[in-house]
């Protein structure tokens, strides 16, 4: 039953008033300084609006003029708002059946590019060591390469084997471009995938593949979906081998519609700039809503690229 | 070196319901090493971190030296700070982390140079001055952030859990390190940790923490042998404090399971209590000593130069230790006897001490 | 089954065979449209192949023909030119500072958790995410001499209007490039300064250095690996740009904007002398592989 020795701090005289206001005083000023000062708000978000200004200003203009009756070159609410120029390019530029390949060679790219990617960037993730370097360094120079070099080979080859104009060769081209990257993509996400997984799959009694099918592709599914994601997206966008492979109306897609439309009406001779537009809206609207409803998902896989580094 | 002083701080954080930090108030004298100890959470990283400058109180005032120094830089402090992940700087070398301070606060080179080989002399590490972080193991990395706060001289040393990244030899060996350099250099120093065993072996006094308030404050052993209250009871030790239900019976003081001991005379006491009493003072003795109870062993944990027994008397579990020979089986029946010196009682409801 | 570490003994060689199996569709697929056509490529820039006439149909094995002539050819040196001038302004001055100081600012607006950060994020985003000829044609109504939103707003505020595209044609690409591919740097830099432990900056401000000293001293230097690898890569992908340049200007008025790209398409499709194309569009391939290998290098990216 002895004392506790509990100390309390050597207590000045209650501070008086003035000082507890000095202290407070010094708490505001330091929080203030934490959370930036007014000048600060105001200069960075001048910033904020000069770039949003540039960035996104000919976005309106997009939109102004496709939805105008007389579309301008400037930024402008409508003149004569109206949904004619949609209606006008579904009639007489056969929008409507670019939309329907497009949609179809982009899922198709989509499909062929997902099992393609997979497989291979699995592979290559669980490959030896010798070999594993080799190949992955092919595939980053792959990545490398200019579409604007390899166009003209490309139209040579696929004239002479007879690919132009046909969707089996825009299906392939529109899956090859983008392999390279999306390859690359996938493997760091599998390289993140425990092997212990498909190895308890093999100590089953599984086969490879099976073990893959079953065990490991539900694990990978979010990485998946940003690669299927990004397949769309390129195939859709696509434009450079469109050009490129198809002279058949019946094979145009929306992005070679858009070229010519812009060609031949927005370019450089007669200027229909509300055409153009609406064609160009068509073009850009998948692109804009899949990309920023996948935009976490994708950036982050943008940016683990750079971590492997 | 000074002195730090804390009064009536109170800090929350925006997205928190409870305060991180209620009505703290103590003294960490001139030359002590006081350490700040507590479960996660408890507030101590807080406060260490409001007398660094990088956290400001939202009330209360924080003296060093007598002056406040709240909404005051960190950098106008004059304080060392020695944070859980060393925080090297990674692109410069051992040399230029320990030189960045000296160079910020422009002192002389001939100064610099002076300190650097000094403080290199004292922590050992001057064969490791080229390297940069990245080639230095963790214990080495942890010298060089000592390094970098001894080499300021600041008149304060803080230090948030700078051994919990170590492997355990390596952790009890510069708990030594640091307690024998604070005391060469007569530092004063706050030390944040949630190891009482480190508590216990480097503090001159222990403030404990729970929830953002301060449960105790005192040396070591005051602290391991006159627990505040409960919470302080059961964390320091290991193994912890038993406690043990009792009710009253005519004047003593009755634990299911057997014992009986004598009510402390002085009043009032609490309605309900619990019962205190460290695994050392627990005596096992033969059957039929009186003021023994009979407790069935549940399993015997030897460490070599002791055992530890765990028993169930009545209906809570107790953990003894013995002598390294006695070795009861799990479901022998041993006795126990309560050493009346290490009766320790607590209110059930408030967890104050209330006597012995 | 035993279970080996890849690389070792028969049952790894076993399983080595089926994954390459997993790799063949894939590899198939590549070779047909990037090995395939560089060997074609190389094969045709030997003969005078055309896309009509007389040497379409019997195209002669013309040996070295095409590269001395490209060599020669003082149309060459413009468009090695103008790609350089080009490349450099756009990528490694436009997108690469762009990128970064966007990256920094947002990163600085991020963490006084100014709420309008995300639409800034957003917006540079749209830029990039679309298709690079609606980018041409967007900024080719934003260049319009007279209706174009640049010179209205000059206008508006009393100046004259620029001839964008056809006083300084090269100027206003790289402009356009700029606005598409900063977003890339952004990113890539956004990440690499969230890698950044903020304890380094409470050790920096513990040890004295101002708002400006910690961003010096401890920001900058850590981004200097990524900086060289990002500009690398803004760089390869620059040198091919093609689209953009050939729906703002066809690299006119004319060639004062005819990159390397161009110039292939141009002898190509227009002049349809294929052959020659293909030497051209052969060099290409050949200065990029030594930009791949000096990105590479540079990089080292994890096997």
């Amino acid at each position: 039953m002895s004392a506790i020795a509990e100390e309390r701090p050597r207590a000045p005289s209650r501070p008086a008033t003035s000082e507890a206001a000095h202290v407070h005083q010094r708490i505001v000023k330091r929080r203030r300084q934490e959370q930036g000062t007014r000048l600060e708000w105001a200069v960075v978000h001048m910033l904020y609006l000069i770039i949003v200004l540039f960035f996104f200003a000919p976005f309106l203009w997009l939109l102004s003029a496709a939805f105008d009756g007389d579309a301008v070159a400037y930024i402008r609410w409508p003149a004569h708002p109206t949904f004619a120029n949609f209606v006008y390019i579904f009639r007489h530029f056969h929008i409507g059946r670019a939309l329907a390949n497009s949609l179809f060679i982009s899922t198709a790219t989509m499909l062929l590019s997902v099992v393609l990617v997979s497989l291979a960037a699995y592979s290559l993730s669980r490959l030896a060591f010798g070999l594993k370097s080799g190949v992955t360094y092919g595939v980053l120079v792959l990545q490398t390469m200019p579409l604007s070099a390899t166009m003209i080979p490309v139209y040579g080859l696929a004239r002479d084997l007879h690919l132009r104009n046909t969707y089996l060769g825009l299906i392939l081209v529109h899956s090859a471009i983008e392999m390279p990257f999306l390859i690359w993509l996938m493997k760091g996400f599998f390289d993140t995938i425990p092997r212990y997984l498909e190895e308890a799959a093999w100590l089953d009694g599984r086969s490879k593949l099976r073990a893959w099918w079953e065990v490991v592709l539900p694990v990978a599914r979010p990485g998946l979906i940003v690669i299927a994601g990004f397949a769309f997206l390129n195939a859709w966008s696509e434009v450079l081998m469109v050009i490129i492979l198809v002279d058949d109306p019946g094979k145009s897609t929306i992005p070679l519609a858009f070229y010519q439309t812009f060609r031949s009406n927005g370019g450089y001779n007669e200027v229909n700039y509300g055409l153009v537009a609406a064609v160009g809206v068509i073009y850009v609207l998948p692109v804009i809503t899949l990309f920023f409803s996948l935009r976490k998902m994708m950036v982050r896989g943008l940016m683990s690229t750079s971590r492997g580094l | 070196m000074a002195e730090i002083q804390f009064e009536h701080v109170v800090k929350q954080f925006t997205r928190q319901a409870t305060p991180a930090v209620d009505d703290l108030s103590f003294t960490v004298n001139d030359g002590e090493l006081l350490i700040l100890l507590g479960p996660s959470g408890c507030g101590k990283t807080t406060a260490l971190r409001m007398i660094a400058g990088l956290e400001e109180p939202d009330a209360g005032d924080i003296r060093i030296d007598g002056q406040s120094v709240v909404g005051v830089e960190p950098k106008e402090r004059d304080i060392a700070l020695v944070f859980q992940q060393y925080a090297l700087y990674p692109h410069l070398s051992a040399r230029d982390n320990l030189l960045y301070p000296l160079k910020v606060q422009k002192i002389s080179k001939q100064e610099r140079q002076q300190r650097i080989d000094q403080t290199a002399e004292l922590l050992k590490i001057g064969h490791l001055l080229d390297r940069k972080p990245g080639q230095l193991s963790g214990g080495e990395q942890q010298r060089v952030a000592l390094g970098r706060a001894i080499v300021r001289q600041p008149r304060v040393f803080l230090m948030d859990e700078p051994l919990s990244n170590l492997d355990a030899k390596l952790r009890t060996h510069m708990r030594t390190e640091i307690k024998t350099l604070q005391q060469q250099l007569g530092a004063t120093m706050a030390f944040v940790t949630h190891d009482q065993a480190e508590a216990m072996t480097m503090a001159d006094r222990i403030a404990v923490m729970n929830s953002g308030r301060l449960q105790q404050l005192a040396t070591p052993d005051e602290m391991y042998r006159f627990p505040a209250n409960l919470f302080v009871a059961e964390f320091l030790g290991s193994p912890p404090m038993n406690t043990l239900p009792v009710h009253r019976q005519n004047g003593h003081l009755a634990v299911p399971g057997g014992w009986s001991v004598p009510a402390p005379a002085h009043s009032p006491m609490p309605e309900s209590l619990v019962l205190g009493i460290r695994p050392e003072a627990i005596e096992v003795v033969p059957s039929g000593t009186p003021g023994a109870s009979p407790a069935s062993v549940i399993v015997s944990e030897p460490l070599g130069s002791e055992v530890i027994v765990n028993v169930t008397l009545g209906e809570t579990m107790v953990r003894v230790r013995t002598a390294p020979d006695i070795r009861p089986r799990p479901g022998e029946l041993i006795h126990l006897r309560p050493h009346p010196d290490g009766i320790r009682l607590f209110d059930k409801e408030t967890g104050a001490y209330v006597g012995a | 089954m035993a279970i080996t570490t890849p690389g070792r003994g028969r049952i790894a060689w076993r399983r080595n065979r089926s994954l390459i199996g997993g790799l063949l569709p894939a590899a198939s697929l590549l070779s047909l449209f990037f090995v395939a056509p560089a060997i074609w490529a190389i094969y045709t820039s030997f003969t005078n192949r055309a896309l009509v006439g007389l040497d379409a149909r019997h195209p002669r094995h013309v040996g070295w023909a095409n590269y001395e002539r490209l060599l020669h050819s003082p149309a060459f040196k413009t468009v090695l030119t103008n790609s350089l001038v080009f490349v450099i302004g756009s990528a490694v001055i436009g997108q690469f500072l762009l990128g970064l100081a966007l990256a920094l600012l947002l990163d600085h607006g991020d963490h006084r958790g100014y709420r309008a950060t995300p639409f800034v994020y957003g917006s540079v985003l749209l830029a990039w995410v679309n298709p690079t000829i609606i980018a041409g044609f967007l900024w080719v109504a934003m260049f319009d001499f007279y209706y174009g939103s640049l010179n209205k707003t000059l206008g508006f505020v009393g100046l004259d209007g620029v001839s964008w595209l056809g006083k300084a044609p090269m100027l206003s690409l790289i402009i356009v490039n700029t606005w598409r591919g900063a977003a890339f740097v952004m990113i890539i830099f956004q990440g690499a300064l969230r890698t950044i432990p903020s304890q380094i900056y409470e050790a920096a401000r513990m040890d004295g250095a101002s708002a400006w000293q910690r961003f010096w001293d401890h920001t900058l230097p850590n981004l200097r690996q990524v900086a060289a690898v990002v500009l690398l890569s803004v760089t390869i992908s620059t040198f091919g740009a093609f689209l953009l340049i050939l729906t703002l200007t066809n690299g006119g008025p004319g060639t004062r904007t005819e990159v390397i790209a161009l110039y292939a398409y141009h002898a190509a499709f227009q002049s349809r002398q294929i052959g020659y194309g293909s030497a051209i569009a052969a060099v290409m391939l050949g200065l990029n592989l030594i930009f791949a290998a000096i990105y590479l290098r540079v990089s080292r990216p994890r096997i």
